[in-house]
């Protein structure tokens, strides 16, 4: 752990890239003496805070350890494996997260992707409009999350409130089956459209002039310049902003803990939930572990499609 | 747009190298956690608490408690610092305080690190179970010999917040050890508009029912009931224990461990169909979450005209600054009636409240000043003194004397249900029984799940926790 | 493509596709953008608003139903409670914030000392595997602090740094250090290396020309990525509600979520310590608008 030779290379030849050939041995071995005391830190932070922790983990989930009920800890295979995978409380929750990721990613997608589009089309107040869209982005879960339940209480709520005002009942927003589930969708579409936003804008600001120019000369209709022209160029830098997204609402957990705690019963519980109550409630350990650990192959399975992705745009 | 630039790929040795590197890592941790077992594996019992206490340090101390966030945590700060620093001027009363939902989660994660800021953990009844197999407080059954009067208490009051394995319903079993004290004792209360349904209450529970039915059909935008249906802490799971209680039904069978075929059995059955299919139609609509402040804010909004709570959380409806029902305390009073639980097939209510328990991992002398602090409050004059201060004693000789009768409207309601009271169990797979109630009764109050077939999946989820309760920290799900 | 969100966020002349628009669409339809992106920016602000108003609403007026929009008495009341207890002391959310300000800071400036140098190391020299490197150390970022949490509470517990301050900035510096990293190469890669080339050429060495030379010019970028992390920090609730639990260590988000779920919860005091815990980052992230792409995005996106 403490030997840090692995991060750089043991040839001479290469350590250097942007440093002219001139250099004797002296400077070179500085560089690679810089580039280890520079890097090994913050790769020993890392080690240790997130690599360290997730081997634990690992070895945990093949045992039944409880971090509170003591005696050793039994290697029992696959045996947490086995069980979370085929449980239909798992299943449950993984609808769940799923139904959860694609109605809030794809709503704020569409969403996010309009509001850029009409500011783009503007002259004036452009800036303005940018910043106050960004507010919510800013926010904490805690806070979005106290105000949406404060705002979409039944009784007292400012949302029922304008719906009455206009002649429409009461609805029961955290306390349904499926209103709780758009509920959550709505607050986390509410706090993300801007960043959806920000990277179209981004992508939309990008789209050179003169090929809308060459496109007017033919004399092309507005929705075939958007099909041809626009989408296209903007759709990669798009597509990293929803992948991004994407991994983020997979690992949902404070919104839910603070909007609905799960309920009503346990029909807006997601995975991360479900593993909270599994390590701290039932304090069942080695069960929270296995669970866990699937949950980040899954991470890591969207994460290298992002990186990966992401590499590929920058070749191109 | 900038990306790092691919520069050759890892050589051979680079790769073993970190595998290597992983590897060792691989066995540190096996090392640590194996080195942690062991110790763990070592103190699986609680370890004792000496019969007297040993001699108490003459310096600065401050003896620390945890509870959660609710008034009677500050009365009993400011009551312990007035009262106790006259005996012992080198001791400071700190009670530390956690949110209600993180309440188990806040001592139970800090008595897994083998490490508490605490000495006093006020645990609920139910958690006892829990801390006693996992070794987390002191075995308090010699100093309880020679140091409290056992006689001066009903008998399972005393066992409900300190006897492990739990004590029959209504009583004590004197061979069985204790590891806590009473200090605050608590059950729900009737809260009834006298304005609305009359002077007197509702005694049985099916002439409740019909109150607040007429109650709400006559008084447009009021509700007729209010209570807890939360899915989180022990909140839907008590309101339908309670229901369960007074419809003669059982949680469970201790001897057997029996769940499933008890809990659903005719009498649980009826006992959620009442909740679900007459009580929950009189609550307002959206009120599916609600847990104590939504149920008293409705009482203090004049919303509801019957509401049940916990007595201890009741204090703020007699507040003028926070209720829309009056302008002074006497005003409220003139709306607000107390009262016991109405009885229907039994007349059991559900037992709140908390016990004192020491933590095994704080410093000697800091349990020993806890231990002093449990003798010189479960005294006969500190206890009445206690419940003039605004907290609920345990000693029979305190909760009939005037000083706790007069000291709030509800306290009468407490003194008439001692003798009436049935806890939930307090086995060490408290957290995830009640979890699975919780849920499954709020499923089946918001429509999530249909009655019976929540009451089935509680009994079959509990059944499965009880029997799988021998593996340590496999299952769980 | 070389576009910098500036130029997306400013208010500049028209630009691009505008003037097709118009000569296309008309004056109607450019109303009717105009009205569709006003209804959606009420939409989006109006939460906010709403918090607002609430923190200085009387509590009775707070409950009111129909809800009250202008006519309420206004009061400071609510954030004066966020303070100051009722018996005059400091109350436990005060104590929450400063906790936050520690930690945040800290980790903050931990996350920075390490990042850095490891940034400038990335983006000068031919580290073996770079790329993999920079892959692996952007995807630990990415793990569910939910997961994270239970290895590192065993490993904590060992280490006593349950309930600890200390605990809460390591795990914290562990989370920006990735971030960190992606960010300041960026900066770093548009600090020509040739200048450094020209130092050593000087008789400086590599670490003077690094110290001379390019840090001066990286501190804008410094400070903005240091004002993510910041804000990451300011903002993380899982962390901090599962590994703290005594009020002279909680930060303010879990804090803050504690004011609910007691015998009676004040919504004025909700919103309003909700507004003092906001306003900071709000007014950072403004200070920050030019790296906002690159700050939500880890560092990813550059633009």
């Amino acid at each position: 752990m403490k030997d840090p030779a692995p991060l750089t290379t043991d040839h001479p030849g290469q350590v250097v890239s942007v440093t002219p050939p001139a250099p004797g041995r002296s400077r070179r071995l500085s560089d690679r003496w810089l580039a280890v005391t520079f890097i090994s830190p913050a790769m020993l932070l890392l080690l240790a805070m997130s690599v360290f922790p997730l081997l634990w983990s690992l070895y945990l989930s093949f045992t039944d350890y409880s971090a509170t009920r003591g005696g050793p800890a039994h290697f029992i295979g696959f045996g947490n494996y086995t069980a979370i995978l085929t449980s239909a409380q798992v299943h449950t929750r993984a609808l769940t997260t799923l139904l959860y990721v694609v109605g809030a990613v794809g709503l704020q997608t569409v969403l996010g992707f309009g509001i850029a589009y009409l500011i783009s089309r503007r002259t004036h107040g452009r800036g303005v409009l940018t910043t106050l869209f960004l507010v919510p982005m800013m926010l904490s879960p805690v806070v979005v999350g106290l105000f949406w339940r404060f705002m979409l209480d039944a009784q007292f709520g400012v949302v029922n409130s304008m719906l009455g005002s206009v002649g429409l009942g009461q609805v029961e927003w955290l306390t349904r089956q499926r209103t709780a589930l758009i509920s959550l969708i709505v607050v986390d579409t509410w706090q993300w459209t801007p960043f959806i936003m920000l990277i179209a804008l981004a992508g939309l600001s990008a789209v050179p002039k003169y090929l809308y120019e060459a496109a007017s000369i033919d004399r092309a209709s507005e929705w075939f310049r958007f099909r041809t022209i626009t989408l296209p160029l903007v759709w990669p830098l798009l597509l990293i902003a929803v992948m991004f997204r994407a991994i983020e609402a997979f690992r949902l957990f404070d919104l839910v803990y603070i909007l609905t705690n799960g309920g009503p019963g346990v029909s807006t519980e997601t995975l991360s939930f479900h593993i909270y109550k599994v390590a701290f409630l039932g304090f069942n350990t080695g069960t929270a572990s296995a669970y866990g650990i699937l949950m980040v192959l899954v991470v890591i399975v969207l994460t290298q499609l992002y990186l990966r992705y992401l590499n590929k745009l920058k070749e191109d | 747009m900038r990306f790092p630039k691919r520069i050759g790929q890892t050589s051979n040795t680079g790769r073993k190298v970190r595998l290597a590197t992983a590897a060792m890592l691989l066995v540190a941790t096996t090392v640590t956690a194996c080195g942690d077992s062991k110790d763990d594996g070592a103190k699986t019992s609680a370890p004792k608490a000496p019969a007297t206490i040993p001699e108490l340090t003459k310096d600065p101390l401050t003896l620390s408690f945890i509870w959660f966030d609710w008034p009677p945590a500050k009365v009993l700060e400011d009551f312990a610092n007035a009262e106790y620093k006259k005996e012992r001027p080198n001791a400071t009363i700190k009670v530390n305080t956690v949110p209600n939902a993180n309440w188990h989660d806040a001592m139970f994660t800090q008595f897994a690190a083998r490490k508490t800021d605490f000495d006093i953990a006020i645990l609920d009844s139910q958690h006892i179970g829990e801390a006693v197999t996992n070794g987390n407080i002191l075995d308090l059954t010699d100093f309880v010999k020679s140091n409290i009067d056992v006689n001066a208490y009903n008998p399972y009051l005393l066992a409900a917040y300190g006897q492990f394995p739990q004590a029959e319903t209504g009583k004590r079993d004197e061979n069985a050890s204790l590891y806590g004290l009473p200090l605050l004792g608590d059950t729900w209360t009737m809260i009834y508009r006298k304005d609305l349904i009359g002077d007197k209450p509702p005694q049985t529970w099916d002439q409740m029912i019909s109150a607040a039915e007429k109650c709400q059909a006559d008084n447009p935008g009021i509700s007729g009931l209010a209570f807890h249906q939360a899915n989180g802490s022990d909140a839907a799971a008590v309101t339908y224990n309670t229901v369960n209680g007074v419809y003669g039904g059982n949680l469970w069978d201790p001897k057997a461990r029996k769940i499933d075929g008890v809990l659903n059995d005719a009498a649980g059955q009826e006992a959620m169909d009442v909740l679900v299919n007459k009580m929950k139609p009189l609550t307002a609509k959206g009120s599916g979450n609600w847990f104590i402040d939504e149920v008293n804010a409705a009482v203090a909004q004049g919303k509801a005209c019957i509401a049940f709570n916990w007595i201890a959380a009741s204090g703020g409806l007699l507040d003028p600054k926070q209720s829309t029902l009056g302008t002074t305390r006497e005003q409220i009073l003139d709306k607000l009636g107390f009262a016991t639980l109405p009885s229907q097939k039994t007349d059991l209510v559900p037992l709140g409240g908390m016990g004192m328990h020491v933590s095994a991992y704080s410093a000697s002398a800091n349990q020993a000043e806890a231990l002093n602090f449990m003798k010189w409050f479960e005294q006969a004059d500190v206890q009445k003194k206690w419940a003039a201060a605004g907290g609920v004693p345990a000693r029979t000789d305190a909760l009939q004397s005037p000083e706790f009768l007069n000291a709030g409207p509800f306290n009468n309601v407490y003194a008439d249900s001692v003798p009436r009271m049935r806890d939930m169990w307090n086995v060490p797979e408290y957290a995830r029984l009640v979890d699975i109630e919780n849920t499954n009764v709020n499923a089946a109050l918001n429509g999530a799940k249909k009655p019976k077939d929540a009451l089935d999946d509680i009994a079959k989820e509990q059944q499965g926790v009880l029997d799988s309760s021998n593996r340590k920290g496999g299952g769980g799900l | 493509m070389a576009v910098s969100v500036d130029e997306a966020v400013s208010t500049g002349p028209a630009r691009d596709h505008a003037p097709p628009a118009r000569r296309l669409g008309g004056r109607g339809r450019s109303v009717l953008e105009v009205v569709l992106l006003t209804v959606l920016a009420v939409l989006m602000l109006f939460p906010v608003l709403w918090m607002l108003e609430t923190s200085i609403k009387e509590n009775r007026d707070v409950y009111a139903i129909p809800a009250k929009f202008f006519d309420f008495d206004v009061t400071m009341a609510h954030f004066k409670d966020v303070f100051v207890a009722p018996d005059g002391g400091r109350t436990a959310l005060s104590v929450s914030f400063f906790n936050s300000v520690v930690v945040a800071g800290v980790s903050t400036l931990l996350a920075t000392v390490l990042g850095v140098p490891a940034a400038w190391a990335y983006s000068r020299f031919a580290v073996r595997a770079k790329k993999d490197q920079l892959f692996f150390i952007l995807s630990t970022r990415f793990m569910p602090p939910v997961v994270v949490v239970i290895p590192i509470f065993l490993m904590y517990r060992e280490f006593g740094l349950i309930d600890n301050k200390l605990g809460l900035i390591l795990i914290y510096a562990a989370f920006n250090v990735p971030f960190t990293i992606w960010m300041m190469k960026g900066f770093v890669d548009e600090v020509p290396a040739e200048y450094e080339d020209a130092a050593m050429l000087d008789g400086y060495t590599r670490l003077q020309a690094f110290w001379r030379y390019t840090l001066p010019l990286l501190v804008p970028g410094i400070a903005a990525t240091a004002v993510f992390a910041l804000i990451f920090s300011w903002n993380e609730f899982v962390f901090a509600t599962f590994l703290t639990s005594s009020d002279s260590v909680r930060t303010a988000p879990p804090a803050i979520a504690g004011l609910i779920g007691g015998t009676t919860t004040d919504w004025g005091l909700v919103a309003a310590s909700s507004v003092v815990f906001a306003l900071p980052v709000l007014v950072f992230a403004y200070l920050v608008r030019k790296h906002l792409i690159a700050g939500v995005t880890l560092g990813a996106v550059r633009r």
